[in-house]
């Protein structure tokens, strides 16, 4: 059993994002309903960090950020052992974080 | 507004200190007090610059602290968390309380002492500027945005490794005569990029960002002194005004921007400093930029105005940001090999440049300096300070 990721979508304009806003960037509107993030993209940049934050014993970790077809930008955790830019992705949800035992979930990206 | 005057600059070498942080924030400041010659003036407030100090270094309240090393009372104080554009933003904040009329003089201190943790603490508490929502939690590092913009930005404008490893190498040579940088060491680009050795020299760090792409992380301070026009008429030595600064923010999360190529916020702040100036980019004639990363000097000298977007890393073929080309970029070794304590940098971009203008810069004095620039980059460029200073003749 997975956790669902969501972002915003703005019920006056309908513009989505992943990051929480109390006001809409694009129109100033102050409702908002959440949206399951699912389904598939394109990887728009990708990046091997081996400047690792705290929380993660591994060697690297591939970050993208993945741009969602209808248009939705999001930065996740990238599983697909041969990226590219502009290579096609499906999101999944997965632990991307475990800080003293407590587990975050988050998007990761598979090869479509 | 008054028009608002350095009067006085000095720094700590950047580097690894044994100070405490209230220490070192005491030394720059003195440094900067000595320069001004200003024992009989008082000074009517500090403030000072410093992302980490609750954290790494357990010392809250920096403003009151240095006012009572430096005994300065009863001077108003502050301290100003601002990321990593904590420094200009204080600096912002003296102009502003002389510019009103508020204040006659007004010292401010950029300090940081990073080395205080090891590196994982150090990365991860710079980490938690990032987005908490959509981008600490996957683990993103300020490396690690800067390599996502960095593949981005060379696939679109035919940035290459050879060009970041050319800002590198620039810039470790400048700071070979700097007396105050924390990297005192020349690299090749066999060295870091072409020979067998270079995987091993410089492995990555957020590829396509390699060791030699990124700033060390450093221990220092950094200070100025800020004056009112009537002060500054009774000192002696060359005139240095802050002739403009701009601000501007960005969104948090890299991802929201329409273009993450494009540093909205340098722009923005750059158009907003010149304009205050009175000036444009091609009336400058040395700047500072916020080479945390390479790719950083690259897109920032386009996004600031002095080169149309995809052109720097041909001025940089050229020469032309090196010390004696036409527009020399970092001549105090920037945040690459100077080093980057990250509350001081701000600070010590503005030092840099007060020593230009007044011909003090021993060693790497650019010939008649009298306009320079700097840009003090904050978060991953949601936070960004330009400002412009001039040398004004008696
Ligand atoms: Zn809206």
């Amino acid at each position: 059993m997975t956790e669902a990721v969501y972002a915003a979508k703005c019920t006056t304009c309908g513009a989505v994002s992943y990051a929480k806003h109390l006001i809409c960037p694009k129109c100033r509107g102050e409702a908002f309903q959440p949206v399951a993030i699912k389904g598939e993209g394109t990887v728009l940049s990708y990046t091997d960090v081996y400047a690792l934050a705290i929380d993660y014993d591994v060697r690297f970790l591939r970050l993208a950020i993945v741009e969602l077809d209808g248009g939705l930008r999001v930065t996740g955790q990238l599983l697909d052992a041969d990226p590219k830019l502009g290579k096609r992705v499906r999101t999944t949800v997965g632990v991307v974080r475990e800080t003293g035992g407590k587990a975050t979930h988050g998007l990761q990206f598979m090869p479509a | 507004m008054r028009p608002v005057y350095i009067v006085g600059a000095g720094m700590t070498r950047f580097g690894r200190s044994d100070f405490s942080l209230v220490d070192l924030a005491g030394t720059a400041g003195l440094a900067a007090l000595h320069h001004a010659a200003l024992s009989k003036v008082p000074v009517d407030a500090v403030v000072v610059a410093n992302m980490g100090g609750s954290r790494i270094n357990r010392q809250t309240a920096l403003g009151s602290a240095l006012v009572d090393r430096l005994a300065l009372y009863p001077a108003a104080a502050e301290a100003v968390e601002n990321g990593p554009a904590s420094g200009a933003s204080a600096a912002k904040i003296g102009f502003q309380a002389i510019g009103s009329g508020m204040a006659d003089v007004v010292l401010v201190v950029g300090v940081e002492m990073m080395r205080a943790v090891d590196g994982l603490e150090g990365t991860d508490f710079v980490a938690s500027l990032s987005h908490p929502e959509v981008e600490y939690i996957y683990g993103v590092t300020l490396p690690s945005l800067a390599g996502l913009f960095t593949r981005l930005y060379m696939d679109r404008y035919g940035v290459e490794r050879k060009h970041l490893a050319m800002v590198a190498i620039k810039n470790h040579e400048h700071a070979m005569h700097n007396p105050y940088a924390h990297i005192h060491q020349p690299i090749t680009m066999e060295g870091i990029l072409t020979s067998p050795e270079a995987v091993v020299n410089n492995p990555p760090v957020a590829d396509p960002l390699c060791l030699f792409d990124c700033c060390p992380v450093s221990d220092g301070a950094a200070a100025v002194v800020l004056a009112s026009k009537e002060i500054a008429d009774r000192l002696g030595g060359a005139r240095v005004r802050i002739a403009g600064i701009g601000q501007a923010t960005d969104t948090h999360a890299v991802h929201e921007r329409e273009d993450p190529t494009e540093l909205r916020a340098v722009r923005l702040a750059s158009q907003k400093a010149f304009a205050m100036a009175e000036a444009k980019p091609g009336d400058v004639d040395v700047v500072e930029l916020h080479d945390a990363f390479t790719i950083l000097e690259i897109a920032e000298s386009e996004a600031a105005g002095f080169f149309k977007r995809g052109e720097a890393r041909k001025a940089i073929e050229r020469g032309e940001t090196r010390f004696g080309g036409h527009l020399p970029i970092n001549v105090s070794g920037g945040l690459k090999a100077r080093g980057h304590p990250v509350g001081a940098t701000g600070v010590a971009q503005l030092v840099e440049l007060v020593w230009q203008l007044r011909g003090e810069a021993t060693g790497r004095q650019v010939e008649k300096a009298k306009v320079a620039y700097a840009c003090n980059f904050g978060g991953f460029g949601n936070n960004v300070i330009a400002t412009v200073l001039r040398k004004e003749e008696r």
